[in-house]
């Protein structure tokens, strides 16, 4: 692949969610991968890929630009800059006819929006109902959830940002209702 | 809205990142106990359950977290959940969903 190709998330931040408490911001294009593997064999195949794989539901390993988050007992989501994963992606489909796990590439299906702000747990609570306290989800966590009727996956980055995404063709719902919360509170 | 606790997360999470899958427990017949079965007795295994008023086992999907299957104990009647548990776990005694209610009356 091209790394001159840029691909067109289609989704547009309105300016209102640019700016104010909370400034909200699109993630450039990623690449994700879905890995699932039997929990007997996390560690042998972390070590074959050369990654750490956490492993418990929630926790999050980051290290040179590649997030590793444990999602359920035998899943991991993997994030990142895009130039560093054509390699774990291809270790990762070597190690499948040795193991019994499977990777997807699945960088297409989601789009990333970064939010940042002291009143960030108000805006994604408007549509997600865990608990954002530090102590409930602390810095690093990561989950899959929902933003109203759309499946999310959670992570927070620091005391006050989280990064949340979603299926692409969700992306203007999500969005939609971030920017309904904040035109609500300027009225 | 309910806060159901996951026992593969460990961790109480809202009632709409879940989906409800039925009685718990019904063990599928084998290919060849499914060929032997007439069917009225098929149609048992299928549609036919407890309906139980009280303290229920059932399954739960936590769909959108760790979209594990898991089993729970729940009073159909007050909709409280007295317990969550693995798959592969024995259904409970009476006598254990007793000391769990115990155990969380403290
Ligand atoms: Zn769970």
């Amino acid at each position: 692949m091209s790394s001159d190709i840029v691909f067109d998330q289609a989704v547009e931040i309105p300016d209102i969610l640019k700016s104010g408490d909370v400034v909200t911001t699109l993630v450039g294009e990623r690449t994700r991968l879905s890995l699932r593997v039997k929990a007997a064999d996390r560690i042998a195949v972390a070590k074959a890929l050369g990654i750490t794989l956490p492993a418990k539901i929630g926790k999050t390993n980051t290290k040179a630009g590649i997030m590793i988050a444990c999602l359920g007992p035998d899943e991991w989501f993997i994030v990142g800059e895009k130039a560093k994963y054509s390699n774990l992606y291809n270790k990762a489909l070597k190690l499948s006819s040795k193991y019994v796990m499977s990777v997807t590439d699945v960088s297409f299906r989601n789009v990333a929006v970064e939010l940042t702000g002291p009143k960030v747990a108000e805006i994604v609570n408007v549509g997600c109902p865990l608990d954002l306290s530090l102590a409930a989800f602390p810095v690093g966590k990561c989950t899959r959830t929902v933003y109203e009727a759309a499946p999310i996956i959670l992570h927070r980055l620091s005391e006050d940002s989280f990064a949340m995404e979603c299926w692409r063709s969700y992306a203007p719902y999500m969005v939609g209702l971030m920017t309904a919360h904040v035109q609500g509170q300027r009225v | 809205m309910m806060l159901i606790h996951c026992p593969y997360c460990d961790e109480k999470r809202p009632e709409i990142e879940f989906a409800y899958a039925g009685e718990a427990h019904i063990v599928r017949p084998n290919a060849a106990e499914q060929q032997a079965m007439d069917d009225v007795e098929w149609s048992k295994f299928m549609f036919i359950r407890d309906n139980k008023r009280g303290e229920h086992c059932e399954r739960w999907w936590h769909a959108n977290g760790c979209n594990m299957y898991f089993n729970a104990v729940r009073n159909t009647v007050t909709d409280k959940f007295i317990k969550s548990y693995k798959i592969g776990q024995k259904r409970p005694s009476a006598a254990q969903i007793q000391k769990w209610k115990d155990q969380a009356n403290g």
